[in-house]
């Protein structure tokens, strides 16, 4: 039984970072946008699913969109604010941005209500998963792996589309600079808006997944570490190709819950080791910067 | 169709424009040249809505653009490329053609799943368009390499195809001709020639290649340091006195001006 929990465990972990890391490869991979703050609509989708389900006492479905349409209002607005801002600006304004929202969660315990459901720096616990009690504890999470899987397909749809059709062309256009783009008649600043509301959103759906599987959720879950794993996800797997984001999902996931066997065959304390994890990752990062610096599977191109 | 007025702008204590005005007349060639550093590229700039003036005003059809955002002077119909071509590398050339043609319906991310049918129709006939302009600039072979694998002339080419395919009413041209070889040069000569004379196209050329200039403008504005010092026919403009003064700033008067390519 451990083991195939564990191996339905790490796929939907797999699944969940794999919308994340989709969703960041629309952002940085197609558009050129380097947001560091990624884990703000992660953060955002789980706790605002949170309260829609848990306070509110609504249905998962609503927590599910509520979530998604909150992240995906913040990404817009985050445009909006840096719609001037160059580059490398642009990502430090964003790592604040996630900041700001975790560290809001971390003080304004009211808004899960306060009392019962306590927020704040204790987390919230008890958030119901949807049609738990349709299955029982063994085949839950196979049902639960389910739904973040159709979530996966219907984001690598919808992105995978996206990035397909003439307004693919246009986001790749516009990672390479503004002025081609503006020559050309595009309202560059528009279309970062759409790619951030559409990035931010599929993050909040993420958050949500996360959410509702985990039944718990703190800010110190959301923290820019996090960001930084999907980051190592999509240049791992490979920039600019849906395909490449979710091998680079699975492979991270792999390396980042590998300590749990290591600790059998490495003589070293089971803590050194889940440190070491990390150290890992960066390994990761650089090998794949230094000897296949467009990931392991090449942006496509298109032919005609 | 394009009147500019007494326009100025100065980059700190370079002034770069110093009042210039012209017009340029529908369906005709206009050529900008003077020395390097006169202000050419700045006004090219200006009328595309990348900087902003300091003072003057610049009117197209009648509408003033000063001020309008450079995505929204491109939407009126005034298309431009740009002197170090701006290619997206990793696009392929039928790619970059693809990007062009404005208002696409398949540009809007709700459009996308909606209209998926006449995307395709549109997409085609955007495709039939582009392979048409990838003969002209000699690049059908090279359809599906990355753009950023082109060499220098070829990236003009490009540049100019890409513009084709966004039909403007008015094409703002950076050098066109700087870096195509020769043989090409005259393909390209025959092209926008084609372009005032075929499909009543407008066209303003910045150029340095005065067999080019005379071979096709029918009106050539001369500038040296942000100021206009000439305009005329390229016939007159070669004999004019303060052009060939600017072109050699005070040394023997050599015919420079006539051969310079």
């Amino acid at each position: 039984m451990g083991l195939i929990n564990f191996l339905a465990y790490l796929a939907i972990m797999m699944g969940i970072y794999g919308i994340l890391s989709l969703s960041l490869n629309l952002q940085y991979g197609f558009t050129g946008l380097a947001n560091f703050g990624q884990v703000a609509f992660f953060c955002l989708g789980a706790y605002i699913s949170t309260i829609i389900v848990l306070v509110f006492k609504m249905p998962f479905i609503f927590g599910l969109l509520g979530g998604m349409i909150v992240a995906g209002f913040f990404g817009y607005v985050i445009s909006i604010i840096t719609a001037n801002l160059k580059e490398d600006y642009w990502a430090i304004v964003t790592l604040a941005a996630a900041e700001i929202v975790r560290i809001f969660f971390l003080n304004e315990d009211w808004v899960v209500g306060g009392g019962p459901y306590q927020g704040g720096s204790f987390g919230i616990g008890g958030i119901p998963q949807p049609l738990r009690s349709l299955f029982s504890a063994y085949t839950y999470p196979f049902f639960y792996l389910a739904i973040v899987l159709v979530c996966l397909l219907a984001t690598y749809i919808v992105i995978n589309t996206l990035t397909q059709s003439p307004f693919g062309k246009v986001i790749k256009s516009i990672r390479e600079g503004d002025n081609l783009p503006l020559a050309l008649g595009k309202d560059v600043k528009r279309f970062r808006m759409k790619v951030m509301a559409i990035g931010g959103s599929f993050g909040g759906l993420a958050g949500c997944l996360w959410a509702h599987y985990h039944g718990f959720v703190s800010p110190n879950q959301f923290l820019p570490l996090e960001t930084f794993i999907i980051w190592a996800m999509v240049i791992v797997g490979g920039k600019a190709n849906n395909k490449g984001a979710i091998l680079g999902a699975v492979i991270i996931m792999i390396f980042y819950n590998s300590t749990r066997f290591l600790k059998d065959y490495i003589p070293i304390e089971e803590v050194t080791l889940a440190s070491l994890r990390m150290v890992a990752i960066g390994v990761l990062i650089v090998v794949a910067m230094l000897f296949m610096k467009e990931g392991l599977i090449k942006e496509k191109k298109t032919i005609y | 169709m394009l009147k500019v007025e007494k326009v100025y702008k100065s980059f700190g204590g370079i002034l770069a424009l110093n009042g210039v005005s012209f017009s340029v007349e529908s369906n005709t060639i206009t050529g900008l040249i003077g020395p390097n550093g006169s202000g050419k590229s700045t006004l090219f700039n200006i009328i595309s809505g990348f900087y902003s003036k300091d003072k003057g005003e610049i009117y197209f059809n009648g509408k003033k653009i000063v001020g309008l955002e450079s995505h929204k002077i491109a939407m009126l119909g005034i298309g431009r490329t740009f002197q170090i071509s701006e290619v997206p590398e990793k696009m392929t050339v039928l790619e970059n053609l693809l990007l062009a043609p404005k208002r696409q319906i398949g540009e809007g991310i709700f459009n996308v799943f909606l209209y998926p049918l006449k995307i395709k129709q549109e997409n085609e006939q955007h495709l039939k368009k582009a392979y048409e302009i990838l003969e002209l600039v000699q690049l059908y072979n090279l359809r599906n390499e990355y753009a950023g694998n082109l060499s220098g002339g070829q990236k003009k080419l490009l540049s100019l195809g890409r513009i084709l395919m966004s039909e403007p009413m008015l094409i703002l041209l950076d050098e066109p001709t700087a870096g195509v070889n020769p043989i090409l040069i005259k393909d390209l000569i025959i092209a926008i020639k084609n372009l005032r004379d075929k499909k009543g196209d407008t066209i303003l050329l910045v150029e340095h290649n005065m067999k080019v200039i005379s071979e096709i403008c029918d009106k050539v504005i001369v500038l040296d340091f942000g100021k206009k010092i000439a305009e005329g026919r390229p016939e007159e403009i070669q004999k004019n006195e303060n052009v060939l003064e600017a072109y050699l700033s005070g040394s023997s008067k050599s015919d420079v001006i006539h051969e310079d390519s």
